[in-house]
């Protein structure tokens, strides 16, 4: 019974959507490992030197090619890693798309080769999944016990001296958020129906992720503010960063939903992220003219949807072949949030830079035409 | 008798401290310092105790005070130290650089043109060069070459691995507690350095052989003398070649026959900010506060500068507790121990701050950069100190333009057409600029205003301390007025401001000032969210545009930036229409007839049919106030650019029984401002506005009454007769119409003869014969 059903979820690995970090990148992990011969902090599976590798990317001595997870500023890695070193809780911070959850998920699967110890934060999580809960059909029938208690991820990783994530923690209810104060001053969970409490294994800590841009969301107490380092990730920082990171993601989406257009012109690519990026910091690339700046966030991942829609337009309704045509549309759809203050916004930059560029004449009649 | 030579990098503090210590260890009988030799006759001002640094030695041509030069020391900078030690245990301390007087006399001509001065400090532009040059990610040969020449130091910090040769020699030397034959190491690795270059014939190698040279002459000449142990103080880059000075033939032929300048030399007040590389041409270093800190506080270096910044973001009511203080110190040493450091630096400081006590908020860090990073201090120089360029400048112009200077209130009246008075006004503009108000500019009022100044002149005896901190701007009235507008324009973010800002920048006649202010606008206008100020900026701007102004502003320059504020006008215009109140389209009414106004001045064909469109649209909009959908239909009635039909159909659609009657009455008082003639002849408008007016019911026309006052009073008396004759005839047949008006009055030719001579001599034509 018990090896038919393991057999049964191997064979579903090479079918699942998308695999934990420490799945898909065992070999890298195994292989630092292997040359990692500096200090590791108590119940670190890396030394921190080795997180940094793992995530920036680098050859190692063995000669091995790790591939680089984050793309951008290496201090802010370092920053990183080092505050969970210090036994301080992580906060990452930043507008939507700028790869929090990824940088949590990687780090916690280089630290403790274990990203599955998660808590997803929305308006409805409560306490009990944060601290644990209760299986009533047994509570009913032994009252509280061991067996009765459900274990929560938090309680997991401070049982094991692992990494819980949290991800949006901004979402989760402030009187639930407080529940983390105790936890992480302390290090302590009181049962108080067992009489007992779970006294967090060294290595436990917290990675958490909010995004700074929503609006009406419950704000962090100034008490829980300073039990975690914040970590702010910005969007990319060059033009090339952005499009290196756009074409591979590209690329790795367009085979996941089997597109059938062809891959984009890096071109292509260049125009939206230089769009993206001109009106994100106000400011063309040549540095000469001002602009305003819409009110969507405008990141990366959205960069990335608006390409993907247009290799979608150009697959299905056009030749196969992305042209501005088919990013018209979404491409106003990603910058026009809101249809008054944006309009204008998108207005002055088509007829003061798009109409002005020789070579973007077919993308200003496209996002005329649409208009 | 010995020679040590100290190499040393400028403002080091662990640098100063090192060679104060080798100093006191050393006990040298003369001090020869790398620099000026003019300055040496203001060297002994050092000694006193009101001399604070930052300071600067300014050596400048005497002539020719724009030719100058400025060397900053501050506490901490290795020199100060030295001379400070040299005058504390009174043996002679002498300057042994190549004259300034020879150095000035070789600069090209072409520099000085463009206001920049030039600063010797070797250290001025490096780092901005050094981090292109770190961009470049293979240096071409030549490149590397000039690198090493002008700052070594990075040569070795590649070498060791590091890419920012900042961060090596603060680990290497400024960090470094063991001091030990620091300057022997520095020495030889400066001469292997040099080994590895080849000479090269550039005017810079030229004028370095020169400096050199002298260098030597100046420690044979000690040795001459008798001097025992002779302490050599001079960039690391010179210390090879000074250790043994050798026979002096070579070097006296070099030197010989130099052509020399006249030279004035003093000492002035200096800034921190101002030896920030951020400012322009400072002496290139980033952050004077942190090594001041580092200078100040060697123990304890970090606990004490994280609590500086928590102390100061508590000032600025931010939370930064005790307990942060502390995790932001254990964050930062692990940072230093993560990269493989002995000491944590300041980009270690910063994170952990950011992280910890700002929360990842990069906004305090902005306070904790200009607080304590740069940590703004002001130096102070002697009384006794000679007057500045600044001072010699204007006492020459006062001298050229015959105003003297008094503390009695003088009147002065100038005519703009007359060359020295002009040359007044512009001195009196560039001094209020500089926040020196000699002159307070009355208003001129009946004759002739825009030739005519009038001035109430009054000299303060604080004028002379301004004027001495005006000089951080610039050695000429011209170039500090300049330089100080561009620096305010910098930090101002309103519109408006900077418009009124770029008036008394043209009053002043900047030219330089006015292209950057131009600049500065048209970066500005492109963000302002406000229409109402980019419409508002338009005529000024406009008036330059058409007149060319006496003051020789170009227009070129000015058309495209108008063009845009235009165009973004254009389409912020209907947005910015919405939902406003009475006070608010009366403001908006202004700012509309300000680009009426400059449109008119400019006579642009497509923008004017641009601008009718965008009337017409908001003439239409029904949700917009009656006040500016009247005054559009008006505006474009005068154009021509609205035929009778259409102005009926807008007259019967706002005055339809339907519509609001407040908003009514505020379309009636839109279209009538202004002159009356035009609308007299719009029948239509006359019959659906008496159709209106009899339809109210006595309640409502009480309470219009007072607007359809307003409407009809800036009238003339002739208007507001025939407006009425219009208005009794209105329902008549049409013959007596076509009468009314001004036409319809007799003229009596022989009356009308009498009044032609007296007007013919008010319009200076001649009548008759």
């Amino acid at each position: 019974m018990t090896t038919q059903s393991s057999v049964v979820t191997e064979t579903k690995i090479e079918a699942i959507l998308r695999q934990h970090a420490e799945q898909q990148y065992a070999e890298e992990l195994a292989e630092l490992v292997k040359v990692d011969t500096r200090q590791r902090p108590p119940n670190w599976k890396l030394s921190p030197w080795a997180v940094r590798t793992y995530l920036m990317g680098g050859k190692l001595d063995s000669g091995f090619v790790v591939s680089p997870k984050y793309v951008g500023n290496p201090r802010l890695m370092e920053i990183a890693i080092a505050t969970l070193a210090t036994d301080r809780a992580l906060l990452l911070y930043g507008i939507p798309g700028t790869a929090k959850s990824w940088v949590s998920e990687h780090l916690a699967a280089a630290i403790t080769g274990d990203s599955t110890l998660l808590i997803q934060g929305t308006a409805g999580t409560d306490e009990n999944a944060i601290r644990y809960g209760w299986n009533y059909a047994r509570l009913l029938v032994e009252g509280p016990s061991e067996a009765a208690l459900v274990v929560s991820p938090m309680m997991q990783a401070m049982k094991d001296g692992k990494l819980a994530r949290i991800e949006e923690l901004t979402r989760i209810p402030s009187e639930v958020q407080d529940t983390l104060i105790t936890i992480l001053s302390e290090k302590t969970l009181p049962v108080p129906e067992l009489n007992t409490e779970v006294q967090a294994n060294k290595g436990f800590n917290i990675i958490a992720t909010a995004n700074n841009r929503d609006k009406g969301v419950n704000e962090l107490s100034s008490a829980l503010t300073r039990r975690f380092n914040t970590v702010i990730l910005p969007l990319p920082a060059s033009i090339d960063e952005e499009i290196q990171i756009v074409d591979r993601r590209v690329a790795s989406l367009g085979r996941a939903l089997e597109l059938p257009a062809e891959k984009p012109a890096l071109e292509e690519i260049r125009r939206v992220v230089t769009i993206f990026r001109e009106l994100r910091s106000g400011l063309t690339i040549d540095g000469k003219t001002r602009l305003k700046s819409p009110s969507g966030t405008l990141s990366t991942a959205e960069a990335i949807s608006v390409i993907n829609s247009g290799l979608a337009m150009a697959g299905y309704y056009g030749d196969g072949e992305l042209h501005a045509g088919d990013l018209a549309s979404s491409l106003i759809g990603a910058i026009i949030k809101d249809p008054v203050q944006d309009r204008v916004v998108w207005l002055e930059y088509l007829q003061t830079v798009v109409k002005e560029r020789s070579d973007w004449k077919d993308l200003y009649r496209a996002c005329n035409e649409v208009l | 008798m010995s020679i040590h030579v100290f190499g040393i990098r400028h403002h080091g503090p662990g640098c100063a401290r090192s060679l104060r210590a080798a100093l006191e260890k050393l006990k040298p009988d003369i001090l020869l310092v790398e620099g000026p030799p003019d300055a040496q006759e203001v060297l002994h001002f050092m000694a006193q105790p009101k001399m604070k640094p930052p300071v600067a030695l300014l050596i400048y041509a005497t002539e020719q005070p724009k030719k100058a030069v400025y060397y900053p020391f501050t506490q901490f900078s290795p020199e100060w130290q030295a001379l400070k030690y040299a005058s504390k245990v009174s043996i002679p301390a002498r300057f042994m650089d190549l004259p300034q007087a020879i150095q000035l006399a070789h600069t090209d001509p072409e520099q000085d043109a463009s206001g920049e001065q030039v600063t010797v400090d070797k250290t001025q532009t490096r780092s901005a060069r050094i981090r292109n040059s770190v961009l470049v990610e293979v240096p071409e040969e030549s490149k590397e070459e000039t690198l090493l020449r002008e700052d070594p130091l990075t040569m070795l910090a590649q070498a060791a691995g590091y890419a920012d040769h900042e961060m090596w020699w603060e680990r290497q030397i400024e960090q470094r507690k063991n001091v030990v034959n620091l300057f022997e190491g520095i020495l030889e690795a400066m001469t292997a350095l040099r080994q590895e270059v080849k000479p090269r014939n550039s005017e810079e190698a030229q004028r370095e052989q020169l400096r050199e040279a002298y260098m030597r002459q100046t420690i044979r000449t000690a040795q001459q003398e008798g001097f025992q142990r002779i302490a050599v103080i001079c960039g690391a880059w010179h210390a090879p070649v000074l250790v043994e000075p050798g026979p002096a033939r070579a070097d006296s032929e070099l030197l010989k026959g130099l052509p020399q300048l006249k030279v004035s030399t003093t000492w002035i007040p200096w800034t921190y900010s101002r030896l920030s590389s951020r400012s322009g041409y400072g002496a290139g270093m980033t952050a004077p506060g942190w090594y001041a800190h580092l200078w100040n506080s060697p123990k304890q270096m970090t606990i004490r500068w994280i609590t500086r910044a928590a102390q100061l973001l508590r000032e600025q009511g931010l939370d930064a507790s005790s307990a942060s203080v502390i995790e932001a110190v254990r964050l930062t040493e692990t940072l230093a121990a993560m990269r493989d450091m002995s000491q944590p630096g300041l980009d270690e400081h910063n994170e952990a701050i950011l992280t910890v006590l700002c929360h990842g908020d990069s906004t305090p860090m902005q306070l904790i950069r200009e607080q304590l990073e740069i940590g703004e201090k002001l130096g102070e120089v002697p009384k006794e100190t000679p007057i500045v360029p600044l001072q010699q400048d204007l006492e020459s112009l006062q001298r050229r333009l015959r105003m003297k200077p008094s503390i009695e209130k003088t009147k002065l009246e100038l005519d703009l057409r007359k060359e020295t008075d002009r040359g007044r006004s512009q001195l009196l503009h560039r001094l209020q600029l500089l926040a020196i108000p000699w002159g307070n500019q009355a208003r001129v009022t009946g004759k002739s205003g825009t030739f005519h100044e009038h001035w109430q002149l009054k000299w303060k005896v604080s004028f002379p301390v301004a004027i001495i901190e005006a000089n951080i701007w610039g050695n000429t009235i011209a170039a500090a007025a300049t330089n100080y507008a561009c620096a305010t324009a910098k930090k101002q973010t309103d519109l408006p401001e900077l418009t009124a800002l770029l008036q008394s920048v043209v009053l002043a006649e900047l030219p330089e000032a006015i292209e950057y202010l131009l600049e500065e606008l048209q970066q500005r206008a492109a963000v302002s969210s406000d229409v109402q100020h980019l419409m508002d900026a338009l005529p000024p701007l406009a008036r330059v545009a058409r007149y060319g102004d006496v003051r020789q502003t170009k227009a070129e320059r000015i058309v495209p930036i108008i063009a845009g504020l235009f165009e973004r006008s254009i389409i912020g215009l209907p947005g910015a229409c919405f939902s406003l109140d009475d006070d608010a389209a009366q403001g908006m009414l202004k700012s509309i007839e300000h680009v009426q106004e400059s449109l008119q001045l400019l006579d642009w064909p497509e923008q004017r049919l641009q601008w009718q469109h965008t009337l017409k649209n908001l003439a239409e909009s029904d949700t917009i106030h009656g006040l500016i959908r009247g005054r559009c239909c008006r505006l474009l009635l005068d154009q021509q650019a609205l035929s009778e039909e259409e102005m009926q159909r807008f007259t019967r659609l706002a005055l339809a029984p339907t519509a609001p009657i407040l908003q009514a009455a505020a379309w009636v008082e839109g279209v009538l401002r202004g002159s009356g003639l035009l609308i007299l002849h719009q029948d239509e408008l006359w019959k659906v506005l008496d159709a209106w007016l009899s339809q109210l019911n006595p309640d409502n026309f009480i309470q219009l009454l007072p607007i359809l006052r307003r409407a009809f009073a800036n009238f003339q008396a002739p208007e507001r007769r025939n407006m009425g004759e219009k208005v009794k005839h209105l329902h008549q047949p049409k013959p007596t119409q076509t009468g009314s008006g001004i036409q319809s009055h007799t003229i009596d030719a022989e009356h009308a003869a009498r009044v032609l001579p007296v007007l013919a001599q008010l319009m200076g034509v001649s009548y008759g014969n």
